[in-house]
């Protein structure tokens, strides 16, 4: 079973029926979801949109940075929730805080971009060193660069304020509009969600998504039909980064403060497991990873007491649940979601449908 | 098949690819020792030799996959000794694989077209490729070549060894290749398909030179023009393939002469 | 040609020299450097420090206590970084677990001792214990897994997960520290001079016992692991499946035998680390991650799947600690980091790696 079989339809040919009617039949789930998802608010109360939905749909954005690189480019970053920090320490650093003494209090429309070119700069940077060493090491040398990230910022005073971090970054108005309340914000996280979703789903099939599938499956062959497979890998760093960038300022917004146990070693690492568990071979995986991981936290407690379990015992949960899927099913929800559906339609076949 | 003279004159002068004094060591093993090696623009030359002559190593040496340890390697002029990979490709050189080194995770269809994208420009582009686009013409083409457009669509993983090889050569032959490398392209292959690749190989174009490495001599012998024979990573004999097979000293040391 | 565990790089033509002094002829100039700076650094070891000097730099005893604490704590980070290097060399994959087994053998090593009152005794059961668990994981999981290093890693990542829960739930997170046994508590006088009294007497440096003792248990283990790994037959093994693990394929059954074998050693080296750690310092919940990060630059620095390698980035990240600690009170984890860094920068296999 491997981790990530990302192909889908072959390049030139879905293309060639171009007619509006089978495109939507193809992107009847997507559109399906966007629809459901849009209409929320309209019955959910504000604590369903901002702490489950909300935090399932940012976790869900920074995951799919790692998805994107893993999935696809075979590199297990585990330093994309640190590229998040990067963009989240930036704009509390450059914009609004409670701390007047370190922030600048820019406008939101200057430290939000600067901020992001921050983070993809770190992030690219994170590429540059693990870019050049095999596949394997790549997981040893991001997770020391996020526990690089995350000294720095319980050490350093002068500009991350140690371990108490930042508290009361809000998100601006504009367009006449609190972004700060929760309807607003939904839909502000749900946009960039919708929308890093959908460029990854199509990047994957673009020239360079589609090179990006070949160094993952044989650099050599890549370097031997011209690429050159360094630059290539730095470059999905780069793009990876801006998602994780974007998610780190929205989830800062929501949040409201960060501190370097935002992005410490078990939050790192819980990336991951969100990663993997989705499923790394499609960019709905990381949502449902979130998703599952957001419930859990969320009502683990009462459930763990529920059945007579110490209710701390969270970590070892999520690590039991990890360890099943890597077990049995390592292409995660979305591998077991492609069986029973080929399943399905094998028995489907068999019964003259 | 045109005479040597007249496929020179259609490629040019000077050499394609010519190695001077080229050694290579891992450790205290010589797979190289003081290769001297010229081929002309156009030409078809086999390198034979037993298992660890060198000839592998040649080849590797000649792509890039790693440098020499010493001596020089130029590829239609142009000094490459220090070159990586894929700038030599930028150059026209291409190279198959003696294991198939394929995407497993793609189709036919996108192997194929990765290869073309490499030497083109829009390596990086975010933008899909339109089904109207020339290079997706180039792509058709290429499996059609190879003889592989019933399977164009399938997973490389699910293709049959035969097959496997056949895409092989079609990635070579992406791009505008100017000389191509072969390394054991028969291997493994049942006899009808050694005569597919037989033809395959005879119909390329005539500015297209390349070197072909094999044990089977049957198919070496008949796609090339000139043998290079190496033993313990020496150059020990070249000449004609009718010379070579008839050699005493080349038969003395593959017992059964030009039958492998 | 097995060029593991610190055998000399590839590319050499034979009959050419020894292989130190033809690196000599290539590189003149780091030669040259690398001289001085043993040169500079023996004297700062062995010279009282003129009083001018010492006005800049600060009280050579300082600069000594951090020189003997980093390297005796590189001792400890060479325990466990080999078995994390030994692993990944040979079977490719990241223990990432590799923490908790430090933890889980300075708990078991810390209940031993208490149980039984023998220190040595308990880096017996430490061994023992996470030499099972080692076999346990390598034998019933990763041998279904051969060849999908990822996978393999993410497992080890699962387990440390559970173990880390788990072992927060028995022992909590109070710190426990190890207590030294009697024979060797208190200091030893040694030869290097710290300072100058007026009276123009030297006063010597004394260093505790067990410190010293522990550094040279380390120094012996690695030297028996040397010696194991070039001139045992298991050993010949081990060097040539980490330079070709698909040739070690040929050998058939034993293959998986000598995994479990060489994942049990690493995991034992790990807890007897464990109680070393318990002892200098203190073990506590985090300090499984501390020691598998500590692990990882230790490799990364000093070169993945290389023993001296684990030696000499264990050296170099221990001082760097120590010395952080003592000049930059701020930003010693950092620096070790920034180290890390610039190594992947300019030599990504390690200094000691091979690509």
């Amino acid at each position: 079973m491997a981790l990530a079989q990302t192909t889908e339809t072959p390049i030139g040919v879905g293309a060639q029926q171009r007619s509006v009617s089978p495109w939507i039949a193809k992107q009847a789930p997507n559109l399906l979801l966007g629809l459901v998802l849009v209409l929320l608010p309209a019955v959910a109360n504000d604590f369903i949109l901002d702490q489950i939905l909300g935090w399932t749909l940012i976790l869900g954005m920074i995951a799919l940075s790692l998805m994107f690189l893993a999935g696809y480019g075979g590199m297990v970053s585990l330093a994309q929730m640190s590229v998040a920090g990067v963009s989240g320490y930036m704009i509390a650093v450059l914009g609004t805080s409670s701390l007047p003494k370190i922030s600048l209090f820019w406008p939101w429309w200057v430290a939000a971009p600067l901020s992001i070119g921050i983070a993809v700069l770190f992030g690219t940077f994170a590429g540059a060193l693990s870019a050049r060493t095999e596949g394997i090491y790549t997981i040893m040398i991001t997770l020391a660069l996020a526990a690089a990230f995350f000294y720095l910022t319980l050490q350093n005073w002068p500009v991350f304020n140690g371990f108490n971090g930042f508290t009361t970054i809000p998100a601006p108005h504009f367009l006449g509009v609190n972004w700060r309340d929760p309807v607003p914000l939904y839909y502000m996280i749900l946009f960039f969600a919708a929308l890093s979703y959908a460029v990854v789903l199509y990047l994957s099939r673009s020239p360079f998504g589609l090179a990006l599938q070949g160094v993952r499956d044989n650099p050599r062959r890549m370097e031997a039909i011209g690429y050159n497979v360094t630059a290539h890998r730095i470059a999905a760093y780069a793009f990876a980064a801006l998602i994780a960038a974007v998610g780190g300022i929205l989830m800062v917004w929501l949040n409201n403060q960060i501190s370097p146990f935002s992005i410490g070693i078990d939050v790192v690492i819980n990336l991951l497991v969100i990663a993997v568990v989705g499923g790394l071979s499609h960019p709905i995986g990381p949502f449902i990873g979130a998703l599952i991981y957001v419930i859990l936290r969320t009502f683990a407690l009462d459930a763990l007491v529920a059945v007579g379990l110490d209710g701390r015992r969270f970590q070892t949960l999520i690590g039991l649940g990890f360890l099943i899927i890597v077990l049995f099913s390592p292409d995660g929800v979305v591998g077991i979601w492609r069986r029973l559906s080929e399943r399905a339609r094998a028995a489907g076949g068999r019964n003259g449908a | 098949m045109s005479t040597i003279a007249e496929r020179l004159a259609a490629a040019g002068t000077g050499n394609a690819i010519e190695l001077r004094g080229v050694s290579r060591f891992f450790g205290a093993l010589a797979a190289l020792i003081d290769v001297t090696l010229s081929v002309r623009p156009g030409e078809r030359r086999a390198v034979l030799g037993s298992n660890g002559a060198g000839k592998t190593t040649l080849l590797n040496c000649v792509t890039g996959d790693f440098p020499p340890s010493s001596g020089t390697v130029r590829f239609f002029g142009e000094d490459v000794t220090i070159l990586p990979p894929h700038e030599r490709i930028r150059r026209g050189l291409r190279r198959t694989y003696q294991i198939s080194l394929l995407f497993q995770g793609l189709s036919v269809r996108d192997n194929v077209y990765l290869a073309c994208r490499g030497c083109s420009r829009g390596r990086y582009s975010f933008i899909r490729t339109r089904a109207n686009d020339a290079i997706m013409q180039s792509v058709a083409d290429l499996i059609s070549l190879v003889h592989l457009e019933a399977v164009a669509d399938r997973l490389v993983g699910e293709l049959a060894h035969g097959q496997q090889r056949q895409l092989e050569i079609a990635l070579a032959l992406a791009g505008a290749p100017r000389f191509i490398l072969l390394d054991e392209p028969a291997a493994g292959l049942s006899p009808n398909e050694r005569g597919d690749l037989v033809a395959i190989l005879t119909a390329l174009p005539s500015h297209i030179g390349y070197i072909i490495i094999e044990h089977d001599m049957d198919v070496a012998l008949r796609v090339v023009e000139s043998v290079t024979m190496m033993h313990n990573g020496r150059i020990f004999k070249e000449g004609a393939p009718r010379e070579i097979e008839a050699d005493p000293e080349v038969q003395q040391l593959y017992l059964g002469g030009g039958h492998g | 040609m097995t060029q593991a565990f610190g055998d000399q790089g590839a590319d050499q033509a034979p009959g050419r020299g020894s292989a130190p002094a033809e690196w000599i002829g290539r590189n003149p100039v780091a030669a040259l450097v690398i001289a001085v700076a043993i040169i500079l650094a023996l004297w700062l070891v062995l010279a009282p420090w003129p009083a001018g000097f010492e006005d800049v730099f600060g009280k050579k005893r300082l600069f000594i206590n951090a020189l003997f604490n980093g390297i005796t704590l590189g001792g400890l980070y060479f325990l466990v970084a080999t078995g994390f290097t030994l692993i990944f060399g040979l079977m490719r994959n990241v223990n990432l677990a590799h923490g908790s087994l430090y933890l889980f053998g300075g708990y078991m090593g810390y209940e031993a001792g208490q149980w039984t009152g023998s220190w040595l005794f308990s880096y017996v059961i430490a061994f023992v214990c996470c030499a099972l668990i080692g076999m346990a994981m390598q034998f019933l999981i990763f041998r279904r897994m051969e060849g999908q290093d990822l996978r393999q890693t993410l497992v080890t990542l699962g387990l440390s997960i559970i173990f880390s829960d788990l072992m927060v739930w028995v022992w909590g997170g109070n710190a426990i520290q190890i207590d030294t046994p009697d024979y060797l508590v208190g200091p030893v006088p040694t030869p290097i001079v710290v300072a100058v009294k007026s009276s123009g007497e030297a006063v010597f440096l004394q260093y505790p016992r067990v410190r010293l003792v522990i550094f040279a248990a380390s120094v012996v283990i690695g030297i028996a692991m040397w010696l194991a790994l070039h001139r045992t037959r298991i050993g010949v093994m081990i060097r040539a499946g980490v330079d070709d693990r698909d040739m070690l394929s040929v050998l058939g059954y034993r293959v998986q035998l000598l995994f479990v074998a060489v994942f049990a050693f690493g995991a034992g080296l790990a807890g007897m680390a464990g109680i070393v750690g318990g002892t200098f310092q203190s073990i506590s919940l985090g300090e499984d991650s501390h020691f598998l990060l500590a692990s990882l630059v230790v490799v990364i620095v000093g070169g993945m799947g290389s023993i001296p390698g684990a030696a000499l980035g264990a050296l170099i990240i221990g001082c760097s600690e120590q010395f952080g600690l003592v000049y930059f009170q701020n930003y010693a984890t950092v620096l070790s980091f920034l180290i890390m860094i610039i190594v992947l920068a300019i030599r990504p296999q390690g200094l000691l790696g091979r690509r």
